[in-house]
């Protein structure tokens, strides 16, 4: 083995410039893997973890039929108090889920007695909604932050656009006039208490204002909410809590109609984030598969003129008595060793690339968001990397390796 | 005793429609420990004689028998392992592996094809590359030989697996004469000391005079069998 593996060294670092090149190719395309999926990976968990820690909860509950129509916020389409009961008891049961808060979502119209704007609200308990997303007092930039008591009754959180653009400032007064759901208008004053980053929104105006603020403004007697958001302790059980607490809540049927009355969403399903990160996703697949296909065709390229040029060498070796099958082992060697050890070069350039956007704390712009990649060392992608190059390595080296163990020595030997 | 016997040996290539009969009807027995030479010109089938008898190519008809082994019974490994066991190789054109210096090429068949353990293997190789002096050049690549000390190290390649039979196709046919006879002589040297049977195919008329026993080949059919008294009388 041990020979078979120096004669393999030996025949590769004969071509030199050509064994370098190829495995540079494959180097370049590992190192891709690793970085782009590196990249690709901590992006996706950075812009989720933005989204569902300050704004989307990881799961939502509303009245059937909500999600459909969110984009007007209706009110109509409310949970009812008894619901609400059931819904919490349910959670409240559930040793998976770590906090929930029931919000009112609802549009207003927001003025500084000189200028109007159209305005989207969540009210809230803001020490439920701190539980639910932690991060979202992280997004107050001025004023209250506390995650207790960032909203209380009188007060309002803005975002940074209405704040510069209707030149508000903390402490100052705002006037929100707001449709119920029978038609009738109210209107109530709000003195600004924080001023947040715009969240990620239709437009971002997005503000916050504490619950029983908005019962009085919508007039709301009865303790109808519009939205629950959950919390989950692990994200990554997402999926099959999801699928068991939508079993759950189909049991919660209407007194009257004896279908479900509540829906169940997750994040992905709520913010057009999750299509973006599916694209991630493929990109990183399409990535994968662009390095499969040039290991795949530069190995077998590099076997096939190996075994080609030396077809004399392979006769004389045969004549004297080399059996086939370590014909077939020597060409497999040189091609599963110019595989690996390109990889191992590739991973180790993907890997220092990593380590150096760790370094320079790569921030930019992701729509409303400031991400800051802190890409990990993707194990995973470092061991697929490796693991798919050696196995593919060896399938294109097979059909040049078999070439040349079955060449009769007799032929072989007349090429010289 | 017969290391090799051939009985009413043909051979015939086919090449699309045309068959030709490249060894038409032969019989030879070669005994043990001899120094056999075939000659003849360019085409009269000496190759294929050789490759008969080296186990590398199959007869149309008739036997061959090598170390009373029928050789066209054997399948690709079998074969394979034969000639590793049995046979040694030295060839027109040299055929060293360029990526291995001389003492790896020496020391390949006892890796590759037979497992000698190390000892040995050092021992045999020194005393090998000693013999064919080539000792001193041990650690350079046939790329830095010329081709008589290229042809040194495949006559110690062939013989270091210790072989009944060593075979060599025009070994001298790239060689200049003075360097032609010199490595004849060193064959007929190794064939004395190890006892080893020889077999070589020439067109070359002049180093024939080294060979025991000398049979003309024309045309696919052996012509004659002269038997040398005095071997290496001729040349000198
Ligand atoms: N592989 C082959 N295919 C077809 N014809 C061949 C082949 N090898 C040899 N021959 C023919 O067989 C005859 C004998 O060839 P060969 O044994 O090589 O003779 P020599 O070695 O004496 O020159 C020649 O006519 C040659 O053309
Ligand atoms: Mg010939």
């Amino acid at each position: 083995m041990k020979s078979i593996i120096k004669i393999a060294w030996r025949n590769l670092l004969r071509y030199t410039r050509r064994t370098l090149l190829t495995a540079s190719l494959i180097a370049v395309g590992v190192a891709m893997v690793i970085v782009f999926g590196g990249v690709g990976n901590s992006f996706k968990s950075e812009v989720i973890g933005i989204l569902t820690n300050s704004n989307l909860g990881d799961i939502q509950i509303h009245k059937k039929g909500y999600v459909g129509s969110i984009d007007n916020l209706p009110l109509d389409i409310s949970i009812p108090e008894k619901g609400l009961k059931k819904i919490e008891s349910l959670l409240d049961n559930n040793p998976e889920i770590k906090a929930y808060s029931p919000r009112i979502r609802f549009g207003a119209m927001a003025s500084n007695y000189v200028q109007t704007t159209g305005m989207r609200f969540t009210a809230v308990y803001p020490e439920k909604e701190s539980k639910t997303c932690p991060s979202l007092v992280e997004r107050i930039k001025e004023g209250n932050s506390n995650p207790e008591s960032f909203v209380s009754p009188g007060s309002i959180v803005i975002p940074l656009n209405i704040s510069t653009g209707m030149n508000l400032k903390l402490g100052d007064n705002i006037v929100l006039v707001a449709t119920n759901k029978d038609g009738s208008v109210n209107g109530m004053t709000f003195k600004i208490s924080g001023i947040s980053e715009n969240i990620l929104g239709p437009q971002g105006k997005d503000g916050y204002i504490h619950i029983d603020d908005a019962k009085s403004l919508l007039r709301i007697e009865n303790g109808e909410i519009t939205e629950i958001a959950i919390k989950l302790n692990n994200f990554n059980k997402l999926s099959s809590i999801y699928a068991g607490l939508k079993n759950e809540l189909k049991n919660i049927q209407g007194e009257t109609t004896a279908k479900p009355m509540f829906e169940i969403h997750t994040w992905e399903e709520l913010s057009p984030f999750a299509s973006i990160s599916k694209i991630v996703t493929l990109l990183i697949m399409v990535v994968r598969l662009v390095l499969i296909s040039i290991v795949l065709i530069s190995i077998l390229n590099v076997m096939m003129m190996s075994v080609y040029e030396r077809i004399g060498e392979i006769g004389t070796i045969a004549s004297i008595g080399t059996l086939p099958s370590k014909i077939l082992a020597l060409f497999l060697t040189e091609g599963l060793s110019l595989g690996f050890f390109s990889a191992i070069a590739g991973s180790i350039i993907g890997i220092i690339i990593i380590l150096f956007i760790n370094l320079v704390k790569l921030k930019f712009k992701f729509g409303m968001m400031e991400i800051s990649l802190a890409p990990q060392i993707p194990t995973a992608e470092v061991f697929f990397a490796l693991v798919i190059v050696v196995i593919i390595s060896a399938l294109a080296s097979l059909q040049p390796a078999f070439k040349a163990s079955k060449m009769e020595p007799v032929e072989a030997l007349r090429h010289v | 005793m017969e290391l090799v016997v051939l009985d009413n040996v043909k051979k015939s290539y086919v090449t699309g429609e045309v068959l030709t009969p490249a060894l038409k009807g032969i019989s030879i027995s070669i005994e043990s420990g001899k120094f056999v030479s075939f000659v003849g010109p360019s085409g009269s089938g000496k190759t294929t004689l050789l490759n008969l008898i080296g186990c590398l190519d199959k007869p149309t008809e008739g036997k061959v028998l090598v170390a009373n082994t029928e050789i066209s019974q054997m399948d690709r490994k079998t074969s394979a392992k034969f000639r590793g066991d049995n046979i040694g190789f030295i060839f027109q054109n040299f055929n060293l592996i360029p990526i291995l210096t001389v003492y790896e090429n020496v020391e390949y068949p006892l890796i590759m094809v037979q497992n000698v353990p190390t000892e040995k293997r050092k021992q045999r190789i020194n005393d090998l590359l000693e013999k064919v002096g080539m000792i001193d050049q041990q650690n350079k690549y046939p790329a830095q030989l010329s081709g008589g000390q290229k042809q040194r190290v495949a006559v110690a390649r062939a013989l270091v697996t210790e072989p009944k039979l060593v075979l060599a196709d025009e070994p001298t046919a790239n060689l200049d004469h003075a360097t032609a006879y010199k490595v004849i002589g060193l064959m007929h040297e190794m064939k004395k000391k190890f006892d080893t049977t020889f077999i070589f195919a020439t067109h070359d008329q002049k180093i024939v005079g080294e060979a025991e026993i000398l049979y003309t080949l024309e045309d696919g059919l052996i012509t004659q069998k002269q038997e040398n008294k005095k071997p290496g009388e001729v040349s000198k």
